[in-house]
């Protein structure tokens, strides 16, 4: 096959292959997070929803060998490793986020329910990489660099893992936020760690009585065995109704927009309209995130408890950020061996920075009592936010700004 | 956690230590201000704000163009020619936003930080080593109430089985209570682990921000960087004169220098033509050739990745462009012959400036070199953007008047506040062109010149050591759990010894949970033991999620270490 042929090749892997299987796990896996979670009255689980599980884990492996197909073909026709450019790297982070959900999610810690959440956030990250695609070509030389090599694969795997864990603390917040509303005014409101240990405490299905509590503290911790059906779907409405979906939709939005009007400014230096493609991207990825906020919202019944997502947002980062202070050391020795100055400040070293500092915060604020909970939910927010900032931002808008100095 | 019983008489409470004498007045209130900064510096919020101010600087140094990085463009947001314009030009001047590295403020807070993390590091590393010297883990007074618990009868006596527990959790590699410590008399085994690599490893972690401090500064102090850039077939001499900008540290002297001479015997580059990806450069180094001072000479190339190391210094490949020779005629006479450096602008050709004082009046060529403007139909050259040099063509704005050569100019820009635009031509390689005035441009050979750096950097492994040690130590700080086992074998009425373990962690409750089946096991199989009775789960919430964070004891007493721990809850 010539370069060109092997190209497309690899662009039809991707989109609608990969792109296509993965959504359709994803739909799957949010299918049996729904079904799974309803109760019979013999106690077992639906067995369409166990059906639909396990096709959701077919699907999504397909997914991620077909994404592995797709750079392996775009390998094969850049002639070079796949890490050299934005694209290539969305698509590793795409892949590392699947496979962190199918090997150790659902492989070795059994949270089916949190895989089609994880998948929307491959499939919103592939969608983005489409935003800046680039065709597979050759790469600069200075790039090609074995230290090179490793400062991308460490900071692309770990920006992956970052990812997972944005999805675990933006489950967090809804999830914590119905939560600690159902639970009502009482001792155990402000903060779901607090409310998660008084829930350990009360020892189970014992109604509390402390004025305005309706549910006992382990259904809302999510512990529906042994429930009456009636009692649960009336539990789940109320949980929605904790949640304005509209305020959610608007502050996602808001949210989103405080990352991608690089997307809109970027339209508008390529020489756009003002209200050209650029602000359609913009306007698109806001409205899509606020989209995922209101699927976050209808499921907030459904997904595991907020301590639960809260432990394996702080696990993913735990383990994600040495993988970033390493990348971010082989970067220096990259840049000491290619250029000389281990450490410029340049806006992508910067930004590296950033974005350990801010993960840097989350952990201290784990650490602090009194901080815990919800703020620190918010700072792991903030630093993917951050993160995104710097990806998209520094390499769209800011180094096309300020030529980079001393790249040949 | 004052051990004062009020209720009970004066002799049976310790004695408490006075804190010093406090002086009165105003070094009073300057002493008490001091230690309360002090104590304000300790708290990790203190930290936590620090670090968020200093982000923000940061995010303000990725949006903002920086002087040391890309000082045109500086120039540029200041005189308001680009950017967001001149009033916000001046506030961002304000804060020291166009060089937030070298910044006051930014300083400022590092030095805060540094402070604040020197407070914070100091109790801890002294609370470490009391910890790591003589701490000994508590006893528990009731180990039924403690986060896991497993029961199983033992065939054992009980103080065999105390032994033998004491052996399988030595092995382990848990640190046991002493058994003459005991005070509770019952001769429970008390073991703890993980406390050393935790808090170690983020003592280490903390500690090797100081090793890249000290490395980062001295470096800044001790070492040099240069650079210069060299027309093919032409060199410079390793002294301070011969660069175009360096930048020698405060502890870098002239005799630094190792003083070679190195020339550039040429320049090869390539690059991809295929139309999709064309130009990205595909060949790029150049061959030269160094003459130490002691009279070696020795031939090498340098790319990109690969420099070139000369008695410690390196010399690296970062910049090139073309170098046109040119030679101006003012009436006949030679008024410059010479090659300028020409660098790649951002519109797509090369710009030069030529500069002849030597006229009268002053003439002055602005010149745009197109590497390859192959001839059109009309014999006008066709502009292309691209790089390589199959049809060059200068073209060239002649200008006479004042130069200014008095002030500190751009040597690739002219100022022409001072000159008039005479003439504009194309001027094609091997090509003699008459402008007005009684000017001629001539166009006799192209070359290329490369930008190298030299540069000193004696404190690189310095810093690797810090970075190795932040690695060393961030792992265990994360991962490592610090977690404590109860052993106690009892007779009961039987007259059988009924052996209960008690389990407790404080980070990582779902790690000590997944190991606390095989850590019963093995003290079950050493004390001989029945079927364990308990499950090892945990006994106050069967659905209950692991999570580190939930224990609201998980570090209060971190120095506390022979507190009972009966109070501990889950
Ligand atoms: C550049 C700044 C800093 C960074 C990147 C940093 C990073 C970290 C990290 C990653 C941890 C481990 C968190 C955990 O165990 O869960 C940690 C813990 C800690 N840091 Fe920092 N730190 C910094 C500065 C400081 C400063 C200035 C202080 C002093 C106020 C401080 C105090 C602490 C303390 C007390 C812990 C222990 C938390 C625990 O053991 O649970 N850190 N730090």
């Amino acid at each position: 096959m010539t370069q060109v042929e092997l190209a497309e090749l690899s662009r039809f892997l991707f989109e609608p292959v990969a792109i296509g299987l993965l959504s359709a796990a994803m739909v799957a896996y949010l299918y049996a997070m729904s079904a799974t979670r309803i109760p019979r009255p013999d106690g077992t689980v639906a067995a369409a929803g166990r059906r639909s599980e396990h096709a959701g884990f077919v699907l999504a492996s397909l997914g991620a060998l077909a994404l592995g197909a797709h750079i392996v073909v775009r390998a094969l026709a850049a002639g070079r490793m796949p890490l050299g450019n934005m694209f290539e790297f969305s698509t590793i982070i795409a892949l590392t986020t699947v496979l962190v959900g199918l090997v150790v999610i659902v492989g070795r810690l059994d949270r089916a329910d949190l895989m089609g959440f994880l998948l929307l956030g491959s499939v919103l990250t592939m969608a983005a990489a489409l935003l800046v695609y680039t065709e597979p070509g050759p790469l600069q030389q200075v790039l090609g660099t074995a230290w090179r090599a490793i400062h991308v694969s460490a900071i692309v795997f770990a920006a992956g893992l970052f990812t997972v864990a944005f999805v675990f603390g933006a489950l967090y917040l809804v999830r914590d936020t119905a939560e600690t509303r159902l639970r009502g005014p009482g001792p155990a409101s402000g903060g779901s760690l607090g409310a998660a240990h008084a829930a350990d405490l009360s020892g189970g299905e014992e109604l509390d009585t402390v004025d305005g509590r309706m549910w006992p503290d382990a259904v809302v911790a999510g512990d529906l065995d042994g429930v009456e059906a009636e009692v649960v779907a009336e539990y789940r409405s109320h949980m929605r109704a904790t949640i304005d979906p509209w305020r959610l939709a608007a502050g996602t939005f808001l949210g989103t927009a405080a990352v991608s009007w690089v997307f809109w400014v970027q339209g508008i230096r390529a020489g756009e309209a003002a209200f050209g493609s650029g602000f359609t991207r913009f306007l698109g990825i806001n409205v899509v995130m606020a989209l995922a906020a209101v699927l976050a919202w209808w499921a907030v019944p459904f997904l595991p408890s907020a301590a639960t997502l809260d432990a394996m947002a702080y696990r993913t980062i735990a383990f994600a950020f040495p993988v970033w202070s390493f990348a971010v050391i082989a970067g220096a020795i990259w840049a000491e061996q290619s250029w000389g100055r281990y450490w410029g400040w340049d806006p992508k070293e910067t930004s590296a920075f950033l974005t350990w500092v801010a993960y840097a915060g989350y952990l201290h604020a784990r650490a602090t009592r009194g901080m815990k909970g919800r703020n620190a939910g918010w700072l792991a927010i903030v630093a993917f936010g951050v993160l995104m900032f710097t990806y998209y931002g520094v390499n769209l808008v800011v180094s096309g700004l300020h030529s980079y100095a001393g790249t040949v | 956690m004052s051990r004062i019983d009020t209720s009970a008489p004066p002799e049976a409470n310790p004695s408490v230590r006075r804190g010093p004498r406090r002086p009165q007045g105003p070094w009073g209130f300057v002493l008490d201000s001091v230690r309360m900064a002090w104590r304000w510096l300790t708290r990790m919020k203190t930290a936590l704000i620090i670090l968020a101010i200093l982000g923000l600087e940061t995010l303000l140094a990725t949006v903002v163009p920086q002087q040391p990085n890309v000082p045109i463009t500086v120039a540029d947001w200041r005189s308001g020619a680009a950017g967001p314009g001149q009033v916000v030009s001046q506030v961002i001047d304000l804060f020291g936003g166009y060089d937030v590295y070298g910044s006051p403020l930014f300083l400022a807070l590092l030095l805060l930080l540094f402070t604040s993390l020197t407070a914070c590091l100091i109790p801890r590393t002294r609370a470490f080593w009391r910890a790591a010297r003589r701490g000994r883990p508590p006893v528990s007074r009731n180990l039924d109430r403690q986060q896991h618990v497993a029961t199983f009868t033992s065939a054992l006596d009980v103080d065999t089985a105390h032994d033998r527990a004491r052996t399988t959790l030595r092995r382990q590699r848990y640190r046991l209570r002493p058994p003459d410590a005991d005070d509770l008399g019952d001769g429970q085994v008390a073991a703890e682990k993980g406390i050393i690599s935790r808090e170690g490893g983020s003592l280490l972690f903390h500690l090797s921000f100081y090793v890249l401090l000290v490395g980062i500064v001295l470096g800044q102090l001790l070492g040099f960087n240069g650079q210069v850039g060299v027309v093919e077939g032409q060199g410079f001499t390793d002294t301070p004169q011969a660069y175009w900008t360096n930048n020698p540290g405060r502890w870098w002297g002239a005799d630094d220098h190792s003083g070679f001479q190195l020339s550039l015997d040429q320049f090869n580059i390539d690059w991809v033509r295929e139309v999709r990806f064309a130009g990205t450069p595909s060949l790029f180094e150049a061959d030269v050739t160094v003459t130490e001072r002691d009279g070696s000479v020795r031939s090498d190339t340098i790319s990109p990745n690969v420099p070139m190391v000369v008695d410690g210094e390196k010399i690296h490949l970062l910049d090139w462009g073309y170098a046109p020779h040119v030679v101006i005629r003012d009436g006949g006479e030679v008024v410059f012959d010479g090659t300028n450096t020409a660098r790649l602008n951002s519109q797509g050709f090369y710009r030069t400036a030529i500069k002849a004082p030597g006229a009268d009046p002053d003439i002055g060529l602005a010149v745009g070199l197109y590497p390859w403007a192959p001839p059109g139909d009309d014999g006008q050259p066709i502009i292309t953007g691209a790089p390589w040099d199959d049809a060059p063509v200068l073209l060239v704005g002649t200008y006479r008047g004042d130069l200014k050569l008095d002030q500190v100019q751009d040597v690739t820009r002219l100022d022409t506040t001072g000159l008039d635009l005479v003439d504009l031509a194309y001027v094609r390689l091997g090509s003699e062109v008459e402008l007005g005035d009684g000017i001629t441009v001539e166009f006799p050979e192209l070359q290329k010149w490369v930008g190298l750096q030299v540069s000193d950097r004696p404190t690189v492994p310095l810093l690797l050591l810090g970075a190795a040690l932040l690695l060393a130590g961030l792992v265990p700080a994360l991962y490592a759990y610090r977690r404590r086992v109860w052993v106690r074998a009892v007779t009961d009425e039987h007259g059988d010894t009924i052996v209960t373990v008690a389990g407790r962690a404080f980070q990582r409750s779902e790690a000590f949970l997944a190991g606390w089946g095989g850590l019963v096991e093995s003290l079950r199989v050493a004390l001989d033991g029945d079927d364990p009775v308990g499950d090892g789960g945990d006994p106050a919430a069967p659905g209950a999620t692991p999570n580190d964070v939930f224990d609201p004891v998980a570090e209060p007493d971190r120095d506390d270490h022979d507190r009972d721990t009966t109070k501990v809850t889950t």
